[in-house]
């Protein structure tokens, strides 16, 4: 049994198309808008995968049913109209000849948008001749809320790491240097016997010094595996 | 050069509508020779007789390619055509385009429920934008843009039909009858 039931559920919709449990996470950081999904659409999905004979199906029932529930609540929600926005309607019910009318402007909105529906339907298939070029110069849009973003973004500066932690350094990569020449003089040596004893920062400085020394060709460096043992080995 | 062939060569090199201004100034054409030239354009790109047709759009003219060619010509450029939109989607272009300029809480209102969300993939898809506030500190006001009219096919907003002749008055007296009679019969 694994610990995400329902890992192996994709779903296949309009607006989206891939694991269910990614799904959520989008509708979760609204990059997915909930409006968008049909959840009825959904379940049928998720009835038509199931398979009741598995061992794990009341789980994964379970799992769907709480989830799927919390979409509904979530949709439900954002169906309404937003508490606190100043053009919120009245909390007064209206008059039934209020209600009549406004009505009867839905329904007239109603009919516009399936107008515009097929007016929209028609004209999909026509495609602009050229390319679209570039804005000419002074007709340039500039949104000033990215124009702000970037400037931030490009005048900022990362801020400094803390130090304060560190004690002061009392030792070179020269001195270090020498003390890896010593040790070769008596043959190839273990990075881990070079530096047992020592801290973390001189044993820093130590793989500082023999990279440096590696690199002006004064050594080789031996690791036959990623994170396995480093050798030190004279060159002759 | 003959003045259709001017125009015709600035029609083809934009993706946008050309203004019948843009096209004077662009062409050194009067107005009179730009209009001669748009009609002669409008018969040699008609539908029935090329595979390229004169739309206008948006104030201005656009050449583009013929509607019943459309299957070839995204076969070759292996793009698919944007989802369609949904209907909550339309609903709150038809109240923007008859209504608006509105705020996204009129368009609420009007429809009844949250239209957020729906105003904000619109936004995306640059069919409204938002035209400044309605008053200081007040809420933004949306409008249709002219994406909004090319992909409707419309010259201006003045192309479609008014939101008044959209419903028969008898429709309208229906959802009276039923409203007003539906609280009659609970008194």
């Amino acid at each position: 049994m694994t610990g995400r039931p329902l890992s192996d559920f994709t779903v296949e919709l309009d607006v989206y198309s891939g694991p269910y449990e990614w799904l959520l996470a989008l509708i979760l950081r609204e990059e997915l808008d909930i409006f968008e999904v049909p959840l009825r659409e959904l379940v049928r999905l998720y009835l038509s995968s199931r398979d009741p004979r598995s061992p794990q199906a009341l789980r994964l029932d379970t799992e769907f049913v709480g989830s799927a529930s919390a979409l509904v609540l979530l949709k439900s929600r954002t169906l309404l109209p937003a508490p606190g926005d100043g053009d919120a309607p009245e909390d007064e019910p209206a008059s039934p000849e209020e209600l009549a009318e406004r009505l009867g402007a839905y329904l007239r909105i109603r009919r516009a948008a399936e107008v515009l529906r097929g007016r929209l339907e028609a004209n999909a298939s026509c495609h602009p001749s050229a390319h679209q070029p570039p804005p000419r110069p002074g007709r340039t849009r500039i949104d000033r809320r990215r124009l702000l973003l970037s400037a931030r973004r490009i005048f900022s500066r990362l801020e400094e790491p803390p130090v304060e932690h560190l004690g002061p350094i009392t030792v070179t990569v020269q001195e270090l240097a020498a003390l890896i020449q010593a040790s070769l003089s008596r043959g190839p040596v273990s990075y881990e016997e070079l530096t047992r004893g020592m801290d973390r920062l001189r044993s820093a400085v130590t793989f500082a010094a023999a990279l440096s020394l590696a690199h002006e060709g004064s050594l080789r460096l031996r690791q036959p595996e990623p994170l396995g043992p480093l050798t030190l080995e004279p060159l002759p | 050069m003959r003045p259709a062939h001017l125009v015709e060569a600035v029609l083809f090199s934009s993706a946008r509508p050309v203004s019948r201004k843009t096209l004077a100034s662009s062409t050194g054409l009067s107005a009179d020779e730009v209009e001669s030239a748009l009609s002669e354009l409008a018969e040699r790109y008609s539908p029935e007789r090329s595979g390229v047709v004169l739309r206008q759009v948006a104030g201005g003219y656009q050449l583009a390619t013929n509607p019943s060619c459309a299957a070839a010509v995204e076969r070759f450029r292996g793009e698919a055509r944007p989802a369609p939109l949904s209907a909550a989607a339309h609903e709150v272009l038809a109240c923007v385009l008859y209504l608006g300029p509105l705020t996204r809480g009129a368009i609420s209102r009007v429809r009844g429920v949250n239209s957020d969300a729906v105003v904000r993939n619109l936004i995306e898809r640059g069919l409204l934008a938002e035209k400044g506030p309605s008053g200081e500190g007040q809420a933004a006001l949306l409008d249709v843009t002219e994406e909004f009219l090319i992909s409707t096919g419309a010259s201006s907003r003045e192309d479609f039909p008014p939101l008044e002749s959209l419903v028969r008055e008898e429709e309208l007296e229906r959802v009276r009858e039923r409203v007003l009679g539906r609280e009659g019969e609970g008194r």
